[in-house]
C-alpha cells in the first residue's frame, strides 16, 4: 500500500522533532525533590489552606476554652437569680441583661457552653466507639453476623431519633444528670456511625493489599488491625465531627421540650425554652443563647465539611 | 487502506487524488494546551503539536499515558477536561478555524462533523437511559434525517466519479413497519422469477439477515433482488413501494446493527448494565457514527476489552468507516496496533509530537530516540520480530529478553504441581454452581516460567489464587515440592508463604496507602519475625537497590509513586523473603509499554540471578513470548492448550490459541528486519 | 421489578416487628413504672393501679403484653386514654393536621432545595453559589426551634405577614410559616446534596460523550446531569417525609398546632404512656412505609436496581 501512495499528502510528510527540543528522560524515574507525605500530612496541608477550617478551628478552640474555664469570662454565678432584676436590660457587669427569673443572661450563656460541649463530646465518643465496633464486626465477619447486626441497625434507624429519645427520657424525668441525655442520644445515634464504619471496613477489606498481606503470611486478625481499620478511620472521623454538632442540637431540642436536662443544669436549650414566654416583650433574652448555640453548631459542621474535603479519597491521587 | 488489498489499485489512487483535491479534513498546527493548577500555575499539557487528517484516512496518535495524545484530540472537539484551555496554535476543520469556537459553536460541529468513540465503555454510557435512547439523542441533537442515508463528502465524490448518479430516494432506509410486506413481496417476486426450492429458501434467509430496518437502503434492496434474479423493473418497483423511510427507533437499531450488535432492535431497549464491555463499545461506536461525521475521533476505543473482542471490534470499525468514507483519528498507546490500522502515525511524548510519518516508515526506520525506544519495547512488535527471525531460521535469542532455559525445562525438579484443579462458585440467586476453573493440571519446574494466558472470565486468576492458597479448590490439589498445600496448617502454612510470594495486577491497590514504602517492604520480614530493626533496614535498602529504586523512596507513600514504581515496590516486597516461586497476576498489564518492558527486564534478571520460578498470569500473549518457557492457554475455566512457548507460538493446535495469536496487534505487519525484501 | 418489591416487603417485616418491639420495650419494660407515672405527684392508689395494670395487660409477661398490643394494634385498637377516649380517635383527629403540615414542608423543601441546589451545582464557584452554600450551612446549624422563634418574631410579631400561631384548626395560610420552618433544615441538606451530586455528575464520562454527540448544553444538563443527580435527592426526600412527621413536634409546639407532635408532647406531659407508644409506633410505621416507597421510586429511577 505504501508503494502506491508513494508521495505523502501535504502536511503528512515525514517529521522528526529535534532531539534537544524534547529531551528524553529515563523511563519512570522517581522525583526525589518533592517532599514525602503521608495521607495525614496531605490532609493537613489541604486543611491548613482552607479558610473554613481556620475559622471553625478558632471558634471551636474558643468555645472549648469557655467550656473548660467559664470563670475566666464571668464572675457572676449563673444560678444566682434575683426576681427584682426580672427582664432588666443590660447594665455594668451584665452586658446581656437579665431573664424572667432575674438571672444574668451573659453568665448563663457562658456556663451553657460547658453543658453543650460535654454532651456533644461525650455522646460522640460513645457513638464512635460503639458504632465502630459494631460496624467493624459486621463488615469484617460478614455472613450471618453481618445480617443480624444490619437488621438491628435497620430497626434503630426506623425510629426517628427525637421520638425515640422522648419516649426513653420521659421515663427518667426525675434524674438530674447529663448522662441520661448522653446515653439516650448515643442509644439512637450509634447506628449511623455503625453503618458508615461497616461500609468503610467492607470497602477496605476488599482492597488488594489485604490479599497481598495474607499471601505474605499475615492472619485475618492482623489484617483487620494493621490494614483494614487504619484505612477505615477517615470516614469515621468525618461522621464523628459532623454529628458532634447535631448532638448539641438534639440536646438543646430535648431541653427545649423540657424533657432533656433538668432545669437545675444551665443549658442553652433550657434557657431558650424559658425565654419562649417573653418572646413578644423581650426577644433578646431568647436571642443570646440561640446565637451561642448556632455559632457552636455551625463551627462543628464547618469543621466536619473541611475535614471531609481533606480526607475525601477522590481528591487524592491514590 | 489495509483491508482493500484485492480490489483494483485504481481505487487507492483515486482516493489519494481526491484527498489531495479536498485538502486536509482536520489540520492541527502548533497546538498548545495548558491546564491550570489550584495555585494558578499553568501546566503545559501539549506544546507545538501539528498533525493533519485527510478524508477517509486513518491517522493514529501514539504515546504513553500523560503524553498529551488524548488532550490533543479533545481540544479538537472542544471537550478539554477541567481547567484545560487552548493557548496557542490553530485547529482547522475543513479549512475553517475552530480553535477559538465557543461551546455553542462547537455544538454545531460535534456529532455531525466530528464524532467521538471514547475509551472506557463502562463509564461512557449513562446508566439510566436505554441504549437506543442514547443513540437517538445523537440524531435528535443534530436534526438528522433518519429516513435517508447520509454519505460523507468523500464517498459522495467517489460515487459521483464512479458509479451512476443515484437519485435522492435511493438512499431511503427500510422501516420495520414495511418489512413483513417487503419480505412477502420479495418472496413472490422470487417465485415469479423462477427461483425455487433450496435456492429460494437460501435467498429468503439472506434477505432476512441483510434487510435490517434503519440500515438497509432502497438501492441495496433493489440490488439484492436483482442479484437474486428478479427483473430490474420489478426489483425497483418493490424497493420503491416498500422501502419508504425508517423511524428514529428503526434507525437507532439499524445503527447498532451496523456497529455489529446482534439482535439490535431488542438490544436497543435494554440498559447499559445489561451489556458486556464489548457490546457497550459497539453501542458507543454506533453513537459516534450516528450522524455520519466526516471525522471520527477514537480515543483508545478498545483498550479496556479482551484481545479477541478488541480485534473483532476494530476490524468492524475499519470496514464500517471505509465503506462510509469516514476519516478516523485513532488514539492508542500501542505502536503495533497503530501501525496495523493507520496509514499515518503521529508519535507524542511529553506533550509534543516527536515523530510523524507513514506508518511503516516510522516503524521500520524510527528516527527519534523515543520512537526507537518505543519500537524496541512494544511487546506486540518484539514477539512479531522473534517469530520472523525464527521463521527464517535465524537465531532469535539475541533480541529476546528471556532465554528459554531448556535444561531446567527438561531436567529441573517440579516445584509446583497442579492436579485436576476445579473451583466452583455459588452465584447469587442461582441454583447451579458456576465452574470458574474446570479440571486444570500442569507442572512448573524450578527455575522456569509458566504463563497462563486467557481472556477475562477464563479462570486464570482463580488458578493463581489457588496456587497461593488464597482460595481453596473445590476439587483437585496443588502440590508444592510434592506436598499438598491444603494440608499446611499454621507453621507449615507460614513456611509455605515464605517461599511462594505474589505480585498483583493493580499497582494502586496492592500497597496499603497508609504504609510508607519502608513499612510495606518490611512487612513480610516482620510477619515472619526475621532479623532485628537494623538488619531489616539493611535488607529493605538491598531490596530497593535490587529493583533499581533510590533509597530515598523509603519514606515515601504509595500515592507519590507511579504505577511502575509501585509495581517495583511490590516486587521488592515479594523478594524480601528470598522466595522460590513468585506468582505474577497480570503484574504488568496496567503499565505503559516502556515501563512494562522495564519490569519484564527486571523479572528476567531476577530469575537469572536467583533461580526464581514464575507463574505468570496474563491476557497478553505478546508478553508471554518475551518471558515464558511454558504456556497454558485457558478459556471458560478449561485448559485449552499446554506446551512450550515455541510450540504454542509456532504450531498452535487449537483454534482458540490461533485466534489469540491472530489478535496480537501488529501481527500482519512487515517489520524492519524485512527491509531487504523491499524494493 | 415484582420480585424486587416482594423482597423489599419481606425485608420490611422483621424491621417493623423489631421497631415496634423496641418502642414497646422502651416504654413498658424500662425501669420506671408507667402506672406510677400516671399518678404523677399524687399518692399511688394500689387498687386503681392494679386495675390499670390489668387493663393494659401490664400484669402479664412482657412478651405476651407486646403480642396483645400488636394484635390490638392490627385492628387499630390502641386502647383508651385516661379520660376514656379511644386513642385512635385522638390520633385520627391530630393526624390530618400533621400530614398537611408535613406535606407543605415537603413541597417547600423539594422545590426550593432542588432549584437552589441545581443553581449552585451548575454554577459552582459563582458568587450566588457561595451565598446559597452559606445560607444552607446556617440553616443546618440553627436548630429548628430557633428558626421557628426568629420567624415567629420577625414575620409574625413584627411584620404581621403571617399569623403568629396556627390554632386548633389551621388553614393553608396558617401553616405556611410553620411548614417553611419545618422544612428549612431538610431544604438545606437537599441543597448540599443536589449541589455535590450535580458537580460530580457534570464531570462524568457519559456527560462528555453526550456533548460529543452534539447535544446542546441545555439538553445535556437536563437529560444527563440533572436526571442522574435526581436519584439520591429523591431518595432523601422520600425518607424525609417520614422524618418530617416525627420532627413536627417542635414546630407544632412553637406555633401551637394541634397535630400529632403536639398530641405526643401533651401525652408525655400527662404521662399517657399508652398514647405515646401508639403514636410512636404509628409514626415509625409511616417512616418504614415511606422507606419502602422510596425503594420503589429508586427502582423506577435507576434501572440498575430494577433488574438486579
Amino acid at each position: 500500500m505504501s508503494d502506491i501512495t508513494s508521495k505523502p499528502l501535504p502536511g503528512q510528510e515525514r517529521f522528526v522533532a529535534p532531539v534537544d527540543k524534547t529531551p528524553l528522560q529515563s523511563v519512570d524515574n522517581v522525583d526525589e525533590s518533592a517532599p514525602a507525605t503521608s495521607m495525614w500530612a496531605d490532609a493537613w496541608r489541604t486543611l491548613r489552606k482552607n479558610p473554613m477550617f481556620i475559622i471553625s478551628g478558632i471558634v471551636i478552640i474558643f468555645i472549648l476554652i469557655v467550656a473548660l474555664f467559664p470563670g475566666l469570662f464571668t464572675k457572676q454565678n449563673p444560678n444566682y437569680c434575683n426576681l427584682d432584676n426580672s427582664l432588666a436590660g443590660s447594665q455594668a457587669g451584665h452586658p446581656f441583661g437579665f431573664d424572667l427569673q432575674g438571672c444574668d443572661v451573659y453568665s448563663r450563656v457562658i456556663y451553657g457552653a460547658r453543658t453543650s460541649i460535654s454532651v456533644g463530646v461525650l455522646t460522640t465518643l460513645i457513638v464512635v466507639a460503639v458504632g465502630t465496633l459494631v460496624g467493624a464486626i459486621a463488615g469484617f465477619f460478614g455472613g450471618w453476623i453481618d445480617a443480624v447486626l444490619s437488621r438491628i441497625v435497620d430497626i434503630f434507624l426506623a425510629i426517628p431519633m427525637l421520638l425515640g429519645a422522648i419516649v426513653v427520657l420521659q421515663m427518667f424525668r426525675t434524674s438530674s444528670s447529663i448522662w441520661k441525655v448522653v446515653l439516650v442520644l448515643a442509644l439512637f445515634g450509634w447506628v449511623s456511625t455503625a453503618r458508615i464504619a461497616r461500609g468503610a471496613v467492607l470497602s477496605s477489606k476488599n482492597l488488594e493489599f489485604n490479599t497481598a498481606s495474607t499471601a505474605l503470611g499475615s492472619t485475618p486478625m492482623r489484617n483487620l488491625f494493621r490494614h483494614i481499620l487504619p484505612n477505615s478511620v477517615a470516614p469515621i472521623i468525618v461522621i464523628g465531627t459532623t454529628s458532634l454538632g447535631s448532638y448539641i442540637v438534639s440536646e438543646a431540642t430535648l431541653s427545649f421540650l423540657g424533657i432533656g436536662l433538668p432545669s437545675s443544669v444551665v443549658s442553652w436549650g433550657g434557657d431558650i425554652s424559658k425565654a419562649q414566654s417573653v418572646l413578644r416583650t423581650d426577644p433578646m433574652v431568647l436571642f443570646y443563647p440561640s446565637l451561642a448555640l448556632a455559632i457552636t453548631v455551625l463551627a462543628f459542621i464547618m469543621m466536619g465539611d473541611a475535614v471531609k474535603d481533606a480526607l475525601d479519597p477522590k481528591s487524592r491521587t491514590a | 487502506m489495509t483491508n482493500e488489498k484485492q480490489p483494483e489499485e485504481t481505487l487507492e489512487e483515486k482516493i489519494n487524488d481526491m484527498q489531495r483535491e479536498f485538502g486536509p479534513l482536520l489540520e492541527v498546527k502548533d497546538l498548545a494546551v495548558d491546564f491550570t493548577t489550584d495555585e494558578g500555575k499553568p501546566i503545559h499539557a501539549v506544546r507545538d503539536s501539528s498533525f493533519s487528517v485527510y478524508p477517509g484516512q486513518w491517522v493514529a496518535i501514539v504515546g504513553e499515558s500523560g503524553s498529551g495524545k488524548s488532550t490533543s484530540a479533545m481540544a479538537c472537539l472542544g471537550l478539554l477536561p477541567g481547567t484545560g484551555h487552548i493557548v496557542g496554535g490553530s485547529i482547522k476543520l475543513e479549512g475553517k478555524e475552530i480553535s477559538h469556537y465557543t461551546q455553542k459553536q462547537f455544538v454545531s460541529v460535534r456529532g455531525s462533523k466530528m464524532g467521538l468513540v471514547p475509551q472506557d465503555p463502562m463509564s461512557n454510557l449513562n446508566p439510566v437511559w436505554r441504549i437506543g435512547t442514547q443513540v437517538k439523542e445523537a440524531f435528535v441533537a443534530n436534526h438528522m434525517d433518519v429516513s435517508h442515508e447520509k454519505r460523507s463528502n468523500l464517498s459522495k465524490a467517489l460515487a459521483d466519479a464512479d458509479i451512476q448518479i443515484k437519485s435522492e430516494g435511493d438512499e431511503t432506509f427500510l422501516g420495520s413497519k414495511e418489512l413483513p410486506e417487503l419480505m412477502e413481496a420479495a418472496g413472490q417476486a422470487l417465485i415469479k422469477a423462477g427461483v425455487e426450492g433450496d435456492k429460494y429458501e437460501k435467498r429468503m434467509e439472506y434477505f432476512h439477515n441483510e434487510w435490517v430496518p434503519g440500515s438497509e437502503t432502497r438501492w441495496r434492496v433493489a440490488d439484492d433482488l436483482i442479484k437474486s434474479g428478479v427483473k430490474d423493473d420489478d426489483a425497483w418497483y418493490i424497493a420503491k413501494k416498500y422501502v419508504v423511510g425508517s423511524t428514529t427507533t428503526d434507525r437507532a437499531a439499524g445503527l447498532l446493527d451496523e456497529a455489529g450488535l446482534p439482535d439490535a432492535a431488542v438490544r436497543a431497549r435494554q440498559y447499559p448494565h445489561e451489556f458486556s464491555g464489548g457490546m457497550r463499545q459497539r453501542a458507543l461506536i454506533a453513537m459516534g457514527l450516528a450522524c455520519r461525521p466526516e471525522l471520527l475521533i477514537a480515543d483508545e476505543p478498545t483498550s479496556a476489552l479482551d484481545v479477541t473482542v478488541q480485534k473483532r471490534i476494530l476490524d468492524h470499525l475499519q470496514d464500517l468507516t471505509n465503506s462510509l468514507g469516514t476519516a478516523v483519528l485513532f488514539i492508542t498507546h500501542d505502536l503495533g496496533l497503530a501501525a496495523e490500522r493507520a496509514q499515518h502515525i503521529v508519535v507524542m511524548y511529553k506533550g509534543q509530537v516527536v515523530e510523524s510519518g507513514p506508518s511503516l516508515e516510522v516503524l521500520q526506520n524510527p528516527q527519534h530516540p523515543y520512537t526507537k525506544r518505543l519500537v524496541a519495547a512494544a511487546p506486540s512488535l518484539s514477539s512479531q520480530r522473534i517469530i520472523s527471525y525464527e521463521e527464517k531460521g535465524e537465531d532469535a535469542s539475541a533480541i529476546m529478553e528471556h532465554k528459554v532455559n531448556e535444561e531446567s525445562l527438561e531436567k529441573g525438579d517440579v516445584i509446583i504441581d497442579v492436579e485436576h484443579l476445579t473451583k466452583e462458585f455459588k452465584l447469587p440467586r442461582r441454583r447451579e454452581m458456576f465452574k470458574a476453573v474446570d479440571d486444570v493440571s500442569f507442572k512448573i519446574r524450578r527455575g522456569t516460567t509458566l504463563a497462563i494466558v486467557g481472556e477475562s472470565g477464563s479462570g486464570k486468576s482463580t488458578v493463581a489464587n489457588m496456587v497461593l492458597r488464597l482460595l481453596d479448590p473445590t476439587a483437585g490439589k496443588v502440590l508444592y515440592n510434592g506436598k499438598d498445600i491444603a494440608s499446611f496448617k499454621k507453621d507449615s502454612l507460614l513456611e509455605f508463604r515464605h517461599h511462594v510470594q505474589p505480585v498483583f495486577q493493580n499497582p494502586y491497590g496492592s500497597l496499603d496507602p497508609m504504609y510508607s514504602i519502608y513499612r510495606s517492604i518490611e512487612e513480610p520480614l516482620r510477619i515472619h519475625k526475621i532479623g532485628d530493626k537494623e538488619s531489616r533496614l539493611k535488607r529493605v535498602k538491598e531490596l530497593l537497590d535490587l529493583v533499581e529504586l533510590p533509597e530515598s523512596v523509603m519514606q515515601r507513600y504509595p500515592n507519590e509513586l507511579s504505577g511502575g514504581q509501585r509495581q517495583r515496590i511490590a516486587i521488592a516486597r515479594a523478594m524480601a523473603l528470598n522466595p522460590d516461586v513468585i506468582v505474577c497476576d497480570e503484574a504488568v498489564s496496567a503499565l505503559d509499554v516502556l515501563v512494562q518492558d522495564q519490569i519484564l527486564h527486571l523479572l528476567n534478571d531476577l530469575q537469572t540471578q536467583q533461580g526464581l520460578t514464575y507463574l505468570f498470569i496474563t491476557h497478553d500473549l505478546a508478553v508471554v513470548r518475551q518471558i515464558a518457557d511454558d504456556v497454558v492457554v485457558m478459556q471458560h475455566g478449561k485448559l485449552v492448550e499446554h506446551g512450550t512457548t515455541d510450540e504454542v507460538f509456532m504450531h498452535p493446535k487449537k483454534q482458540y490459541t490461533k485466534d489469540l495469536l491472530d489478535a496480537i496487534p501488529g501481527g500482519k505487519l512487515e517489520l524492519g528486519l524485512n527491509l531487504d525484501h523491499k524494493a | 421489578m415484582g420480585k424486587y418489591l416482594l423482597r423489599r416487603i419481606l425485608q420490611m417485616i422483621p424491621v417493623v416487628l423489631g421497631t415496634t418491639l423496641l418502642v414497646y420495650a422502651l416504654v413498658f419494660a424500662l425501669p420506671g413504672d408507667p402506672v406510677k407515672a400516671m399518678f404523677g405527684d399524687k399518692p399511688v392508689n394500689e387498687a386503681v393501679a392494679a386495675q390499670i395494670r390489668a387493663e393494659y395487660n401490664l400484669d402479664k409477661p412482657f412478651i405476651v403484653q407486646y403480642l396483645l398490643f400488636l394484635k390490638n394494634a392490627l385492628s387499630l385498637d390502641f386502647g383508651n386514654t385516661f379520660a376514656g377516649q379511644p386513642v385512635i380517635d385522638e390520633i385520627s383527629r391530630a393526624f390530618p393536621v400533621t400530614l398537611k403540615l408535613a406535606l407543605m414542608a415537603f413541597c417547600f423543601e423539594a422545590i426550593f432545595g432542588c432549584v437552589f441546589g441545581a443553581i449552585a451545582g451548575l454554577k459552582k464557584g459563582k458568587w450566588y453559589d457561595t451565598v446559597i452554600l452559606i445560607v444552607s450551612l446556617l440553616l443546618i446549624s440553627v436548630p429548628t426551634f430557633v428558626t421557628g422563634f426568629v420567624g415567629q418574631y420577625f414575620l409574625g410579631v413584627k411584620a404581621h405577614i403571617f399569623p403568629v400561631t396556627a390554632g386548633s384548626d389551621p388553614g393553608f395560610f396558617d401553616l405556611l410559616m410553620p411548614a417553611m420552618v419545618l422544612g428549612s433544615v431538610s431544604m438545606a441538606y437537599i441543597i448540599r446534596l443536589a449541589r455535590s451530586e450535580i458537580s460530580s455528575n457534570i464531570s462524568q464520562d457519559y456527560v462528555r460523550t453526550a456533548r460529543a454527540k452534539g447535544m446542546s448544553n441545555t439538553a445535556v444538563t437536563f437529560r444527563h446531569v440533572l436526571r442522574n443527580s435526581m436519584i439520591p435527592v429523591v431518595t432523601y426526600l422520600g425518607q424525609d417525609l417520614g422524618a418530617l412527621m416525627g420532627g413536627a413536634m417542635i414546630t407544632e409546639q412553637i406555633f401551637n398546632i394541634h397535630g400529632i407532635g403536639y398530641l405526643t408532647y401533651q401525652s408525655i406531659l400527662k404521662g399517657e404512656a399508652n398514647l405515646v407508644v401508639s403514636v410512636v409506633t404509628l409514626l415509625t410505621l409511616v417512616f418504614v412505609i415511606c422507606n419502602l416507597l422510596v425503594d420503589m421510586l429508586y427502582a423506577a429511577l435507576d434501572p440498575r436496581i430494577r433488574y438486579a
